[in-house]
C-alpha cells in the first residue's frame, strides 16, 4: 500500500509539484500519467524519501520510506535504470542487492532467467541497452519479494514484446496482492496495464480514478450519412461537437449530462439517420490526456497573462 | 522455476508479521557490501594494481641510487610512504565518489536511507584499504631491504615503534585526505583533480608565506608525522588534520545527508 497525502515542492521558486495525494491499494497497478516535466519522477523520488517534500507525507506499508528497516523487503523501488555502475556486471548488480536486502545469492540466477538476461549475466552494464537496463533494474526491485513495486517510466527502452513481457509480470505481481505504482508518458502502455489512473499535469493531479470511470468519461462517437443535418441538429440542440474524418462527430460527455439516449432522441426528433453512436474508444484516454493537460495548460496562460 | 511464483510477494499485504520486514540491515553487511563495491570495478582494480607497481616502481630508487639516497630502514620505508600516498587517497576518493558519478546511489540510498550508515561503511572500508596498503608497503621495503642485504650492501637498522607508527599514521591521514575531499565533493574527477592540485598549491603558497607551509600545508605537516617530528608542531599538526580531514568530513556527511538525488 502507498499513500501520499499534499505532496508539494518547489524548487526555489518554481513549482515542481503541487498539493499530489495518491492511494495505491494492494491488488492494484495505479499509472502515474503525465507530460514530460509533470513532477512524477519528483513525487516518486519524495515517496522513496530521495528528495524532501515542503510539505505533505507518504507512507509505504503503513510507515514513511525512510523509516522501513530494510526497505527493499518491502519496496522494489526502479527510478533510473541509467543510474547502474557501467563497470560492474548485471550479475553482480543483483548480487549486491540480494546481499543488502538480505537473500540468498541463488535467487540471483533465478532473476536473471526471469528477465531474460540469463546469457547477458556476465556482461558489463555499460554495455547493455536502455531494454536491458530495464529489465535488470526490475529484476532488482524483486530481489528482496517486496509487497510493493514503484516504477519510474518503466516502459522506456523496451520492444513491444519486452512491454508485454513486464505487462504480464506487474499484472502477475499485482494478482498476487501486491501494489503497483508506475509512471508513464506512454498513453498506450498505461491504458494496457493500469487499473487506477493518476493524472499530472504541471505539478497537479488533475484527474485520478478507476481507469473504466476515467475512459467512460471522455466521449461519443456519431456517425451519419448527412453529417450537416447532423451537425446543425447538435447545434439547435446546444450540445458541442468535433466533426471527425469520414462523417464522424466526437461529442464530450460533460460528466454525463450528454448521454447516448440524449444525442439519439436529438437526431430522431431532427430526423436524422445516425449509423453510429458509442463510446470513443480509439484514443480515448489519449483525449482525455490531451484534454486534460491542454486544458491546465491553457489555464494557467490566463492566469499568467 | 515460472515467472508466477518468481513474483510473488512474499507476504501478503495485510500480514505485518516482524521478521524479514522488521529486521533492519545490519552494519557487518553494510561493511561488507561496501568492500565488495569498493574492489569489484575493473578500475579499482586497475587502481590498487598500480598503487602496487608504484610501491614497488618507487622501492627501486634507494636500491639503484645507495650513494645518494640514505642507506636506513627508515629511508627505505619513507620510499613505500611516499608511494602509498600518491594513489592510495585516490582509492579512497573513488569509493566515496564513484556512487555519486555513476548515480548508483539511487538504489544506494533507497536500500538504506539510513546515509550516514552507508558513509560510515565506506569511511571504514577506506581505513582498512588504508591498513592493507601499509601492510603491503612494509612488506615491499622488507623485499627492498632483503634485496639490498643480498647484494652485501650495509643498510642501517633504524626502525622502532615510532616510526612505524609515523608510517602508519602518515598512510592514514593521506587515504582520510582522500575520503574527505570525496565525501565533500561528490564527484570523482573534481576530488581527484583538487587532491593533485591543492598540495601543489599551498606547496608553493607555502615559500611565500611561512605560516602556510606549517600551518596549512599537509607536505610539511604530514611529513612531521612521517618522521615522527611532534614536538613543537603538535599544534600545527592537529589544525592541518581539522582543516583538510575533519572539517570537511564532518561536512561532507552533513551534504551527503540532506542532498536530494535526482
Amino acid at each position: 500500500m502507498i499513500t501520499s497525502s499534499n505532496l508539494t515542492k518547489s524548487y526555489g521558486r518554481v513549482p515542481v509539484v503541487r498539493d499530489v495525494s495518491l492511494h495505491c491499494e494492494p491488488g492494484t497497478i495505479t499509472g502515474f500519467l503525465g507530460p514530460n516535466g509533470a513532477g512524477k519522477s519528483t513525487t516518486l523520488r519524495m515517496i522513496v524519501g530521495l528528495a524532501r517534500p515542503d510539505h505533505g507525507s507518504s507512507t509505504v506499508s503503513g510507515r514513511p520510506f525512510v523509516e522501513l528497516p530494510n526497505p527493499t523487503r518491502v519496496v522494489g523501488t526502479l527510478l533510473d535504470p541509467s543510474a547502474m555502475h557501467a563497470g560492474r556486471t548485471g550479475r553482480a548488480t543483483l548480487r549486491i542487492a540480494a546481499q543488502v536486502a538480505g537473500v540468498p545469492s541463488d535467487r540471483v540466477a533465478e532473476l536473471l532467467e526471469l528477465v531474460g538476461l540469463a546469457d547477458a549475466g556476465d556482461k558489463r552494464v555499460g554495455g547493455y541497452s536502455l531494454g536491458m537496463r530495464q529489465r535488470l533494474g526490475i529484476a532488482q526491485t524483486l530481489v528482496g519479494q517486496p509487497q510493493v513495486l514503484i516504477l519510474d517510466e518503466p516502459a522506456n527502452g523496451l520492444d513491444p514484446e519486452g512491454i508485454a513481457w513486464m505487462r504480464g509480470l506487474l499484472r502477475d505481481f499485482a494478482d498476487r496482492g501486491g501494489t503497483v505504482l508506475l509512471s508513464s508518458h506512454l498513453l498506450h502502455e498505461v491504458q494496457a496495464t493500469v487499473d487506477h489512473l493518476v493524472v499530472i499535469s504541471q505539478g497537479s493531479v488533475v484527474a485520478s480514478g478507476p481507469l473504466a470511470e476515467l475512459l467512460a468519461s471522455a466521449s461519443l462517437m456519431l456517425r451519419s450519412p448527412d453529417p450537416e443535418a447532423l451537425a446543425r441538429a447538435l447545434a439547435s440542440a446546444g450540445i458541442d461537437f468535433r466533426p471527425g474524418p469520414d462523417q464522424t462527430f466526437t461529442v464530450d460527455v460533460l460528466d454525463g449530462r450528454v448521454t447516448p439516449e440524449l444525442i439519439a432522441r436529438v437526431a430522431s426528433e431532427q430526423h436524422v439517420l445516425l449509423t453510429e453512436l458509442r463510446q470513443s474508444d480509439s484514443g480515448g484516454l489519449e483525449q482525455l490526456f490531451f484534454t486534460l493537460t491542454a486544458a491546465k495548460a491553457a489555464h494557467s496562460q490566463e492566469a499568467a497573462a | 522455476m515460472t515467472s508466477t511464483t518468481m513474483t510473488r510477494p512474499v507476504r501478503s499485504a495485510d500480514d505485518h508479521s516482524p521478521g524479514a520486514t522488521l529486521a533492519g540491515i545490519p552494519f557487518s553487511r553494510l561493511f561488507r557490501v561496501e568492500c565488495g563495491k569498493a574492489t569489484d570495478t575493473r578500475a579499482s582494480r586497475w587502481l590498487l594494481a598500480a598503487v602496487a607497481a608504484l610501491t614497488v616502481g618507487l622501492m627501486l630508487a634507494p636500491l639503484l641510487a645507495p650513494s645518494s639516497i640514505e642507506q636506513t630502514y627508515t629511508s627505505y620505508l619513507s620510499f613505500a610512504a611516499i608511494a602509498l600516498s600518491i594513489l592510495m587517497p585516490v582509492v579512497s576518493i573513488l569509493t566515496l565518489t564513484s556512487e555519486w558519478s555513476q548515480r548508483t546511489v539511487l538504489t544506494t540510498f533507497t536500500q538504506e536511507p539510513r546515509r550516514t550508515r552507508v558513509i560510515s561503511a565506506k569511511v571504514l572500508v577506506s581505513l582498512l584499504l588504508a591498513g592493507a596498503a601499509a601492510v603491503f608497503g612494509g612488506m615491499v621495503t622488507a623485499a627492498g631491504l632483503a634485496v639490498a642485504a643480498a647484494s652485501g650492501r650495509e643498510v642501517e637498522a633504524n626502525l622502532n615503534a615510532g616510526v612505524v607508527v609515523g608510517y602508519l599514521l602518515f598512510v592514514l591521514l593521506n587515504v582520510f585526505m582522500g575520503v574527505a575531499l570525496g565525501a565533500l565533493l561528490h564527484n570523482t574527477a573534481a576530488a581527484i583533480v583538487l587532491s593533485f592540485a591543492l598540495p601543489i598549491a599551498f606547496g608553493m603558497l607555502g615559500f611565500a608565506l611561512k605560516s602556510v607551509a606549517e600551518w596549512i600545508d599537509t607536505s610539511t605537516t604530514f611529513d612531521w608525522v612521517l618522521n615522527g617530528q611532534w614536538s613543537g608542531h603538535t599544534a600545527q599538526i592537529l589544525v592541518s588534520v581539522a582543516l583538510w580531514i575533519a572539517i570537511p568530513l564532518a561536512a561532507g556527511v552533513l551534504r551527503t545527508v540532506r542532498r536530494e538525488i535526482n
